[in-house]
């Protein structure tokens, strides 16, 4: 085969290599073709710069342009659900992520690899390590460090104390030796050791197994004592049930205990707190911590609120049920007022002593108004997801599609989203980050801010203090929120919605602020480090 | 393990941060630098992924007073060329020093091509609505082929036909911007 240029099999080609479908005969044709012939190369860098632009610019794809309002929902819609994820392509967006991960088994370090190898973008975190006290952990145990994410797997305790979290909510606390197996974010297999166990309501149903039988907690703080003949189960708070093997069911109440060997019936006896008095303190340590950060981040927020570009911040501080209204921090008055709460569940914060507000039903929603216009704008929260239930779940949205506002959402497949109208009506652009593969792991705190800079013309997603994503602002200032929604989206469509317009979050807020100025990366990681919950 | 494992991982979590900062700015110029050897898009993306590791195995060795972009092409024109020779098609097209001849050549023409492909927004904004969303289906979505022949009605041979048509009309377009701009 001999190629000339120019010519169509030229460019035929040229697309086949593109398309990853030439031939060996067809490359080794263009391999002659391009050295000895100059313009053939330029014209061929030419050709495959543009299809390498196409492919690495979602920007021009993600373009504003003259459409309807419901076109623009649409819009929204359409580029929502793209297979990235599905079939392992679009790789290139989620490179930052497995460089991430890729990272750290490579260099042996914070990633827990627990003993088995293997590919890591098949890594399933289901835990994360929280706390250790002296921990020595088994030779086939990966040292783990504490904030790591916790993958499905075998693990072995040799000494020591060490507190993992579920992402379900539930909190093991464990003295070596022990060997653990984690199974899922609510499941846990103890093989030999003792285990403190303390489920919160929403990790409800948390089973730990051991080889003589589950126990199912329902709603509590249990210890496990198993080894490989018998296992002890002890009750110190609320109620759990077992499940073994051959015997039925039974429950075990507050302060009962009971030792199961074999087949035998379970005996009966009192719990004994002193078995596991140990991880008793080491949790009252992880409270005392707890209540540490806590108080740091209060210090924090009062010189935060006195911040004069801070338009709007809600601490979600002291809630209890019977408040309605959510105070407008700022110490700048006159910019926004209160926020109004609507339904929603008043619940645990980034620490325990904290409340949040849980959104889930579609009524749940925090209403509020901000006047004026901006020249930039930086929205900042904290949010801890209960799940992507919807194709567009609302961190913050202006009311229906006016001109100038902002819409701030995260799409299921984990992408941040924020969409700008324009001044012009029916002119908007879509800013949509890359997948961010953390936006997956439910029931864990997590920060995300957008920076919305006229000036600059620039847009950034940052997630726990990185950005993420930088696109070219294509709109012209002034923005505006006007009436907007935390957590929810008031279309304005009328009594029944369609499903695309529904876009209430599954998940708690503990944190919230609005900048009439663009932060810079070091403010928004500042934000990051002064809010994170564990030190 | 050190005798204070929260800060040795504290250090490492900043050193990280700032690799990741590093590597997402300058993610994409990587990826076209390894597309104008292995123009395949999963390919190239295998290519950026090894790379990124490397990178990251190597980062104590980072000069932060160089420019990241050109130390991290280094690297990945080693990966691509270790993927090359395990792939005796991509071998074929790449031999007898055409790799390290196109990557100089496209160096040279950077200024060039970025005087043409700033139009390629407007251009892509110019194409039908059918010729629109199949190129967005193919690059941002990442839709197969056999996908968006299936959507369209097409044969995929028809559909790569059309793809191949679609980039000559965006290269005619921008094209002509660009020689517009310059009488």
């Amino acid at each position: 085969m001999k190629l000339s240029c120019p010519s169509t099999e030229f460019d035929e080609v040229i697309a086949a290599v593109c398309h990853g479908t030439a031939t060996e005969t067809e490359m080794r044709a263009l391999n002659e073709l391009l050295r000895s012939n100059p313009a053939a190369r330029d014209s061929y860098l030419f050709q495959v710069e543009l299809h390498s632009r196409l492919a690495s610019n979602p920007d021009l794809f993600c373009d504003f342009q003259n459409v309807s309002e419901s076109r623009a929902a649409d819009r929204e819609n359409v580029i929502a659900l793209p297979p990235v994820r599905a079939k392992g392509k679009g790789r290139l967006m989620q490179t930052l992520a497995a460089a991430a991960c890729l990272a750290l088994v490579a260099g042996g370090i914070a990633l827990f690899k627990w003993s088995q190898p293997g590919n890591a973008s098949t890594n399933t975190p289901v835990a994360m390590l929280t706390r250790t006290v002296d921990a020595r952990w088994g030779s086939k145990t990966h040292p783990p460090r504490v904030g790591s994410a916790l993958e499905k797997g075998t693990f072995q305790l040799q000494s020591g104390l060490a507190q993992i979290v579920f992402y379900s909510g539930a909190r093991l606390a464990m003295e070596g030796p022990v060997e653990l197996r984690l199974v899922s974010e609510n499941e846990a297999v103890c093989v030999s050791g003792r285990v403190l166990a303390e489920v919160p309501a929403p990790a409800r149903g948390f089973r730990l197994r051991t080889g003589q039988l589950s126990v199912v907690d329902l709603g509590t703080s249990f210890g496990v004592n198993a080894s490989h003949s018998q296992t002890e189960v002890h009750v110190f708070k609320g109620k759990v049930e077992l499940l073994p093997g051959k015997t039925g069911e039974q429950s075990l109440a507050e302060g009962q205990a009971a030792l199961i060997q074999g087949s035998d019936l379970p005996q009966l006896m009192a719990a004994s707190p002193e078995a596991f008095s140990s991880m008793f303190e080491f949790q009252e340590l992880s409270l005392a911590s707890e209540a540490l950060r806590y108080d740091q981040w209060r210090l924090s927020s009062a010189q935060l609120n006195r911040d004069p570009s801070l338009v709007l911040r809600f601490d979600f501080d002291n809630l209890d049920d019977s408040d309605w209204t959510l105070a407008n921090k700022a110490a700048r008055t006159g910019l926004a007022e209160d926020g109004v709460i609507v339904g929603c569940q008043r619940a645990e914060g980034r620490w325990r002593e904290k409340t949040a507000l849980e959104f889930q039903s579609v009524n749940d929603r925090v209403r509020l108004v901000v006047p004026n216009e901006f020249r930039a704008l930086t929205l900042s929260v904290w949010v801890c997801l209960k799940g992507l239930d919807r194709d567009f779940n609302s961190l913050f949205m202006s009311d229906g599609f006016d001109a100038g506002t902002v819409h701030w959402l995260i799409r299921r497949d984990g992408v941040l989203g924020l969409t700008l109208f324009g001044p012009r009506f029916g002119k908007f652009q879509i800013v949509a980050s890359p997948p961010v593969p953390s936006l997956e792991n439910l029931g864990v705190w997590q920060h995300l801010a957008v920076v919305i800079d006229g000036r600059a013309h620039e847009v950034v997603h940052y997630v726990n203090g990185l950005p993420v994503g930088r696109h070219t602002l294509k709109l012209d200032p002034p923005f505006r929120v006007g009436s907007a929604e935390l957590g929810n989206w008031n279309a304005r469509s009328g009594p029944d919605p369609e499903p695309s317009l529904i876009r209430n979050l599954s998940g708690s807020l503990d944190e919230f602020e609005l900048f009439s100025r663009a932060l810079t990366d070091a403010e928004i990681r500042d934000l990051y480090l002064k809010g994170k919950p564990e030190l | 393990m050190s005798a204070d494992p929260t800060r040795q991982a504290g250090d490492t979590n900043a050193a990280q941060q700032r690799f990741l900062s590093l590597f997402l700015r300058s993610e994409r110029e990587i990826f076209r630098y390894v597309a104008a050897l292995v123009p395949n898009i999963t390919d190239a993306e295998d290519i950026v992924q090894q790379t990124a590791v490397a990178l990251w195995e190597k980062f104590d060795a980072y000069d932060p007073n160089q420019p990241f972009t050109p130390w991290a092409c280094r690297f990945a024109l080693n990966k691509a060329r270790q993927w090359i020779e395990r792939r005796q098609r991509w071998q074929a097209l790449l031999e007898h020093g055409l790799a390290e001849e196109l990557a100089q050549r496209r160096q040279e023409l950077q200024p060039e091509f970025e005087q043409r492909l700033k139009h390629l927004d407007g251009c892509i904004g110019k194409l039908p609505e059918g010729q629109r969303s199949l190129v967005e289906g193919y690059y941002y979505e990442r839709a197969s082929i056999e996908t968006l022949a299936r959507r369209s009605g097409r044969t995929e041979a028809a559909t790569y036909k059309i793809l191949q048509r679609i980039r000559h009309a965006l290269q005619v377009c921008v094209e002509r911007q660009a020689s517009t701009e310059t009488v």
